[in-house]
């Protein structure tokens, strides 16, 4: 009963308090004297240079370590050793052999079209000459997919059976999956180096969390009837696990395996800037170069490979999900051995007869007329006649109203007021806890030199967010109330949450040039997809009866959409509202690529010129912005839980 | 119909039963090994304090106050029973009444918090992990509420599950599974998934799947709660067809009155974690224990469930009774409309013959109706 008034009162604490905050930190400013700017940079703890220090040191005495001479160096050893076989494995086989391959597995589990599909989409990666990177990319995210679910069941199995083991974990992985994927680079590029074996490292890591989380979550939800059915029959702890969870537990294996899958090849690019070559090397030498089309061929070539696992992938686990039923269906077993034989027949044909190469007279390439696109729209887009109309007076505006002000206003403005406001922002969302956490991450950020770069990402962060809800949200709303909308919306959605975020900035640069605006365009468009889903979702799961008890009262659509479905669905929607911060902050730092300044520029230098001293405070400061914002938006979702779901 | 042949038949049984349990337990009073189940002073108590809870149950402490002061649930409390070989014993409550949680600490799948369970004449909380799980695999067999049937098996393979894990052959626990599947009459079923078959031939799975160990303990927990009535007719009077042929001993955990009534040899009523009464289906219809009891049979079409000698007043040798004498184990249902159309007191005859009560009508009709 108590806890019942702590939270309805906490629930109440008003949106207004935060107007209150924004009106008395600027009178605070003007009674400040005017001293007091940004965070004052000779208060830099200088661990910058001391990382780098460690690190030279690190590199010039590492051969002498035991841990490199018997463990880092044999496992980096056979870790590149076994890339390397299955990258020559690869390659020897003549592409059309994959491509027959690829094709007639397809149409094993997604049926025929599929297959013919799937089987034209791997001519893409010969017809372009990408074969060899996409190869590279391909096995490097096989092997390094292999790894995270080798370590990642076994956790996960651990983590199900041992509740300790499931606590200590939880927050690790919790915040495992806030981080922007380019921070594992920097511990990895540290200890190891910039090579290709580091990157898998990186690529392990981030894509690690899916198969531990699902794993367990599958184990833990195998109902409990089946385990003690399982248990009366006598069955022992290894009975009870290989015979009763992990078959159940399968669908939600293949499910975290999937998005295994997806977040390894998100992070293709990035972990070429460590030296992971392939498909992502390539787009970022045509966007260091300035080819458009170069980048875009290459692009596609990782949306392609993203789209043709995931709906592979995707379809295993429907399968897995429907049981033994839909297993009898499909080609015979007998069947696949002929395929296998004849696809082995068409290898040693192809070897004998020395046909192992791609024509070069069917070689084409589509950057030319891209380029010439850019050319044009750069010329012609950016302002129709002399019209205010265009990407460059809209990114202009976006500028003069939107992120210069607000950079402007925290960078340079009193640093303690700023501090105080998060604090008080972190207050209201959630309470002292994270009040404390917030007033000391900011302190530390401005400490660690990352002041006025820190409020530079958080400006294009706010910024695109906003833009993000202010589309999102009516899109969701009016998704939720037509199904021909939110049927036609799915697969739109679904592509954009399956392209790798760095895929999202060629087409922005076109548009836009370099710079801040095209950072946040893309931004927004990636992170648009949660908010639009979770805001359909909320109000389309609001119960029935209720929605039928209002409209009893005889209420119009929108006293129905205000007053009851928003409010009820505010808990989905603010999740979404979540997901897309986050993705958004992901997104501002990989934006630094096209010249997005702050933080995220600040990081890609640090990487690109081995800085990794610069490279770790950047990464650092966008950690605990990282947090600080995501603590924020969930301490505010749960404080939008009717205070009832806690009780009975 | 073939329902209600079974229906009077138990409850001629019963008497015997009873009886015999009676003169059971007064013989083994000092060796208690006679019965397959022994529980006494059972208690299992959800939570950390969990000694204050018990000293606070014992002063009657209501279950809500022991909660907000202890913060723990005590979900049996003190139970004390015994089953007897072959016999149907149901343990019948409300939900939340503790009755789940008792039936689980019979077979160790929850650990009692104190007392002490014996089966087979071994203790069964001193079990070392090696016994418990023999004792799992050939002697105690459970069917659950919402069947608990594994999903990624097929029916076949889910009624062999208990042969599989204790290491019999493949050919053995097909076959085997094979002729539980055509005893509960699911023939030609055997290939497909559960979730290709009704709530009723799920649980006929699960039924068989307990089976196939032939197990000498049933334990269910609530296994028809989940079924439409009139399938769950179906299952119960199976199951009545199959004690009769198998002969094991079995514990039914039942919320429905009527279903205790049909399928008990003796019945254990629980409230908050309780025991409140032991007894036959009779026993307990003619005299509940207290209000919580007599609420349940309030209900209940007595005619059917008491018999002459529940009723009867004594006999005295100065009566003079006409008309022909009914035995003690006649049910009122077949005398009541010789007794309403006669209006006149019926002699009642013990098995040998000899006069033991007499039928007053105005007694009858105060046990029928009395509320």
């Amino acid at each position: 009963m108590t806890s019942l008034t702590v939270r309805s009162a906490g629930w109440r604490r008003p949106i207004a308090y935060l107007g209150g905050a924004v009106l008395l930190l600027g009178g605070l400013i003007v009674l400040l004297p005017e001293g007091i700017g940004a965070f004052p940079p000779e208060w830099d703890v200088g661990l910058g240079p001391a990382v780098n220090e460690v690190q030279q040191w690190w590199i010039s005495n590492r051969r002498d370590l035991g841990v490199y001479l018997y463990f880092f160096d044999p496992l980096s050893d056979s870790i590149d050793w076994l890339l390397r076989a299955f990258e020559n494995l690869l390659l020897a086989i003549p592409w059309y052999v994959h491509a027959a391959g690829v094709g007639l597995a397809f149409g094993r589990w997604l049926g025929t079209p599929g297959g013919v599909a799937a089987g034209a989409g791997m001519l893409y990666f010969v017809a372009l000459g990408l074969w060899e990177q996409s190869v590279q990319t391909f096995s490097l995210m096989t092997v390094a997919v292999a790894l995270a679910v080798a370590i990642g069941v076994p956790v996960g199995i651990l983590a199900a059976r041992s509740d300790w083991v499931f606590r200590g974990l939880r927050p690790v992985l919790d915040s495992m999956q806030t981080l922007p994927a380019f921070v594992y680079l920097i511990p990895v590029l540290l200890f190891f180096g910039v090579a290709r074996v580091p990157s898998l490292i990186a690529t392990v890591i981030y894509a690690l969390p899916p198969v531990i989380r699902l794993t367990n979550l599958g184990i833990r939800q195998v109902p409990t009837e089946s385990l003690e059915a399982g248990l009366m029959f006598g069955s022992t702890s290894g009975q009870l696990l290989r015979k009763v969870q992990l078959p159940q537990a399968v669908p939600s294996i293949l499910a975290g395996v999937n998005q295994t899958i997806m977040m390894a090849l998100s992070i293709v690019v990035i972990a070429a800037m460590i030296g992971a070559g392939g498909l992502g090397q390539e787009v970022l030498l045509a966007l260091r170069h300035q080819e458009v089309g170069r980048a875009v061929e290459a692009g596609m070539a990782i949306v392609l490979m993203a789209v043709m696992l995931d709906r592979f992938s995707h379809s295993l686990v429907g399968q897995g999900r429907m049981g033994g039923a839909a297993r009898t269906q499909g080609l015979q077993y007998r069947n696949w051995w002929v395929a296998g034989g004849a696809l082995a027949a068409m290898a040693i044909a192809g070897w004998t007869l020395g046909w192992t190469d791609y024509p070069t007279a069917l070689q084409f390439s589509y950057a030319a007329p891209i380029d010439g696109a850019v050319d044009w729209a750069r010329d012609n887009l950016y302002q129709l006649g002399n019209l205010p109309v265009g990407t460059g007076p809209f990114s202009d505006f976006l500028t003069t109203y939107g992120t210069r002000p607000m950079r402007l206003y925290l960078s340079e403005e009193a640093w303690p007021v700023v501090v105080l406001f998060f604090g008080f922002v972190a207050w209201w969302a959630s309470g002292k806890k994270l009040l404390l956490g917030s007033v000391v991450g900011t302190v530390v950020i401005g400490l660690l030199g990352m002041w006025t770069l820190t409020m530079d990402t958080l400006s294009q962060t706010v910024v695109a967010v906003l833009m993000a809800i202010v589309i999102g949200l009516p899109l969701g709303v009016a998704a939720s109330r037509r199904d021909w909308l939110e049927r036609g919306m799915r697969p739109v959605l679904d592509t954009l949450q399956t392209i790798p975020s760095f895929c999202f900035l060629v087409p922005v640069v076109i548009l836009f040039n370099v710079g801040r605006i095209p950072g946040i365009i893309a931004s927004v468009l990636y992170a648009i997809p949660p908010v639009i889903r979770l805001t359909n979702l909320g109000i389309r799961s609001v119960d029935s009866e209720i929605v039928e008890a209002s409209e009893s009262f005889g209420v119009t659509r929108r006293q129905k959409l205000w007053k009851i479905q928003l409010p009820l669905a505010m808990p989905t929607v603010l999740a979404g509202i979540n997901q897309t911060v986050m993705l958004v902050l992901a997104m501002v730092v990989i934006a630094g690529l096209v010249g997005g300044a702050g933080l995220g520029l600040e990081a890609v230098k640090g990487l690109a010129r081995s800085d990794t001293g610069l490279g770790f405070e950047a990464g650092a400061s966008i950690v605990i912005l990282a947090m600080i914002l995501d603590r924020i938006t969930q301490g505010w979702a749960a404080r939008f839980q009717p205070p009832s779901s806690d009780r009975g | 119909m073939k329902g209600k042949v079974l229906f009077a038949n138990r409850f001629n049984e019963t008497d015997a039963t009873a009886e015999a349990w009676m003169a059971d337990s007064e013989e083994h009073s000092d060796s208690p090994s006679g019965q397959p189940i022994l529980a006494s002073g059972v208690w299992k108590v959800f939570g950390k304090r969990v000694a204050d809870a018990m000293a606070m149950a014992r002063d009657k402490v209501d279950q809500s106050e022991i909660l907000a002061k202890s913060g723990c649930v005590v979900a049996v409390q003190d139970a004390t029973f015994e089953v007897n070989w072959g016999e149907i014993f149901v343990v019948m409550g409300l939900s939340g009444s503790g009755k789940s949680t008792l039936i689980r600490c019979l077979s160790r799948l929850v650990d009692a918090t104190a007392g002490r369970i014996v089966i087979n004449g071994q203790d069964l909380g001193e079990m070392p992990e090696l016994e418990l799980r023999e004792l799992r695999r050939h002697t105690i067999s459970m069917v659950f509420q919402n069947y608990g049937l594994f999903p990624h098996r097929r029916v076949i393979d889910n009624v062999a599950f208990g042969l599989e894990v204790r290491g019999a052959t493949r050919e053995d626990r097909y076959q085997k599974a094979e002729e539980m599947i055509e005893l509960v009459g699911l023939d030609g079923w055997a290939t497909n998934y559960p979730e290709q078959l009704s709530g009723g031939m799920k649980q006929r799975v699960g039924l068989a799947r307990a089976l196939a160990v032939d197990p000498e303990i049933l334990l269910f927990d609530e296994p028809f709660s989940a079924l439409d009535p009139l399938i769950r007719r179906d299952m119960q009077d199976e199951l009545l067809g199959l004690q009769e042929r198998l002969k094991c001993t079995m514990v039914f955990i039942t919320h429905d009155f009527s279903e205790a009534l049909k399928l008990g040899d003796r019945i254990a009523i629980m409230r908050s974690g309780a025991i409140v009464q032991v007894g036959t289906p009779e026993e307990i219809v003619a005299h509940p224990a207290d209000d919580y009891v007599r609420d349940f049979t309030i209900d209940v079409p007595r005619h059917k469930v008491l018999s002459a000698g529940t009723v009867m007043a004594p006999f005295s040798p100065d009566m003079v009774l006409e008309g022909e004498p009914v035995a003690v184990s006649a049910r009122l249902e077949a005398i009541l409309p010789r007794l309403l159309t006669e209006g006149r007191p019926v002699p009642v005859v013990d098995e040998r013959g000899r006069r033991c009560g007499v039928l007053e009508p105005a007694v009858v009709s105060r046990y029928l109706w009395r509320q």
